[in-house]
């Protein structure tokens, strides 16, 4: 079964529609890549599933339950994170700060030791800056604080939207390792990315996303193999 | 120029700033979490009074038991006009909010001018003065001072480390965020609407204790609150406490050159160069 399951949603802002129809399944313990274009509507997807916008029409499944108009906290609590595009950080706030409220859910805050010292494992550069403003910090130490922000909440499904945007190659590399830890974790990841290349390569299933509608979905290695997605996103 | 005079006013002002501190951090307050202008604040303010009063005419409690109900008081009924009539409006352009919050500060007069009427009241009280030099002080000023830095530091802790305080500094930085890691943000917001009620009725509860008042009493302190406010920056509470000490200390200078009609033109002229010079206030708002 699907733990995570989005059925035909349609979605927009104000009278702008931006979804058509978007259906998306998570299988437990995999990895999914949500790829496409700049404006194809992933960040809208994301923001609909945690409820930060309402869908038009469609229904969301987390663990089989009908989550569709939760607000995002109650979602948050039950294990459905988002790591939003931006990071988002809480700025005027400590790093350690970040963290604690990172553990909000409260299946998080009886894990909290054991969580932090998995994120410190993963971001060690972490425990150095525990009590620096996380508004202070570079762009990558904050990509990093906001993964692991999302880590501290227990996540059963984490959604990470365009970690690798704006950041050294390096860096997105070093990301990109602790998601495979994460894999190894148990837990469900849903990758949200621009870089089709990077997504592809370490996620299990993909879906590309187009003008808001679906276009294509399958096993990564298929999706990376078909010629429309080798031309349009990856270059080849 | 008389010393002991300059001295006495001084001191007078500095001792009342800290109480206009505290209901200004109230108002700051609020407006750093929701950005919602509280217009009921006043009102709120002149409530904590009549708290105060009736609990010592009707139930017989010290003015100082007065104030302490009036604080809890303020918490419930601040949640309960955020419940009302400010939740509908959070994140709506201001004229919502401050039309809102306008019908809240109508409503609270109105029904407190028909029922309490709009007559002063003064609670019989007084814990005698002492003399400090030259000068010579009310203890009741005294107490009301030390108790409204008291309530700034509590807040400061709270605010700083513990669980809800954590939550409202985190909804004030991005309410989205908030809600993605699980903080319920709009009980959150109800809760710092609460906070800062309390803290209005607080202070005007200390008021009570120093000066007779009416209903209409709390305008006056609200209009302190907003120059305080910006003053210390908008959205920022220790800003306001030190926005406070200044604003009192103006207080208490300025009668003792010009007549007592200028302490009000004094302060706005300080509003509007603080806008023109420095919108963010002396210490930085919300958004620095």
């Amino acid at each position: 079964m699907a733990i995570l399951e989005v059925q035909n949603v349609s979605t927009g802002y104000g009278e702008v529609q931006v979804l058509w129809d978007v259906s998306l399944r998570l299988e437990p313990g995999q990895v999914t890549a949500l790829v496409g274009a700049n404006g194809a509507g992933k960040t809208t997807l994301l923001r609909t599933i945690v409820g930060l916008l309402k869908p038009w029409q469609g229904k969301i499944f987390f663990e089989g339950e009908d989550v569709t108009r939760l607000p995002p906290h109650r979602k948050a609590n039950m294990g459905l994170i988002l790591v939003p595009e931006g990071r988002q950080l809480f700025t005027h706030m400590t790093v350690l700060e970040n963290l604690e409220m990172g553990a909000t859910p409260p299946r998080a805050r009886e894990k909290f030791q054991e969580n932090l010292e998995l994120v410190f494992d993963m971001f060690p550069r972490l425990k150095e800056r525990l009590h620096q403003k996380a508004g202070t910090m570079s762009g990558g130490e904050r990509q990093m604080l906001a993964v692991a922000r999302g880590l501290m909440g227990a996540p059963k499904v984490l959604m990470i939207d365009e970690m690798s945007l704006g950041l050294a190659p390096v860096l997105v590399l070093e990301l990109y390792e602790s998601l495979r830890k994460l894999r190894e974790a148990g837990i469900t990841v849903l990758l949200v990315e621009q870089n089709v290349h990077m997504a592809l390569s370490i996620a299990d299933y993909a879906y590309v996303l187009a003008e808001g509608r679906v276009e294509l979905e399958g096993p990564s290695k298929e999706v990376a193999r078909n010629p429309h997605v080798r031309e349009a996103y990856l270059g080849i | 120029m008389d010393m002991g005079f300059l001295m006495a006013s001084l001191i007078d002002g500095l001792l009342l700033g800290f109480v206009f501190g505290i209901a200004a951090i109230g108002l700051t307050l609020i407006f750093g979490v929701m950005e919602v202008i509280n217009l009921a604040h006043g009102p709120v303010i002149a409530l904590g009074m009549f708290t105060v009063y009736f609990a010592a005419t009707l139930l017989g409690l010290h003015p100082y038991a007065g104030v302490g109900l009036s604080a809890v008081t303020g918490l419930l009924l601040g949640i309960l006009i955020y419940a009302i009539a400010v939740q509908r409006v959070i994140g709506q352009p201001h004229l919502s909010s401050l039309l809102a919050t306008y019908s809240v500060n109508m409503m609270i007069i109105g029904i407190g001018t028909a029922v309490f009427t709009a007559s002063p009241r003064n609670i019989e009280f007084s814990l005698g003065s002492i003399t400090l030099g030259p000068a010579t002080i009310p203890v009741a000023r005294i107490v009301a001072a030390v108790a409204a830095l008291l309530a700034a530091v509590a807040l400061y802790f709270f605010m700083q480390y513990t669980r809800w305080g954590k939550f409202i500094r985190a909804v004030t930085d991005n309410r989205d965020a908030a809600e993605l890691v699980g903080i319920p943000s709009n009980k959150v917001l109800a809760f710092s609407f609460g906070l800062g009620t309390m803290l209005a009725m607080f202070s005007g509860g200390l008021i009570a204790t120093l000066f007779p008042f009416t209903i209409l009493e709390g305008g006056k302190y609200e209009l302190k609150s907003f120059v305080i406010s910006v003053l210390g920056g908008l959205g920022n509470p220790m800003g306001a406490l030190v926005g406070g000490i200044i604003i009192g200390l103006i207080e208490g200078l300025v009668p003792v050159f010009l007549p007592t009609t200028w302490v009000l033109v004094v302060e706005f002229v300080l509003f509007v160069l603080i806008l023109l010079v420095r919108p963010t206030g002396l210490f930085g708002g919300r958004a620095s």
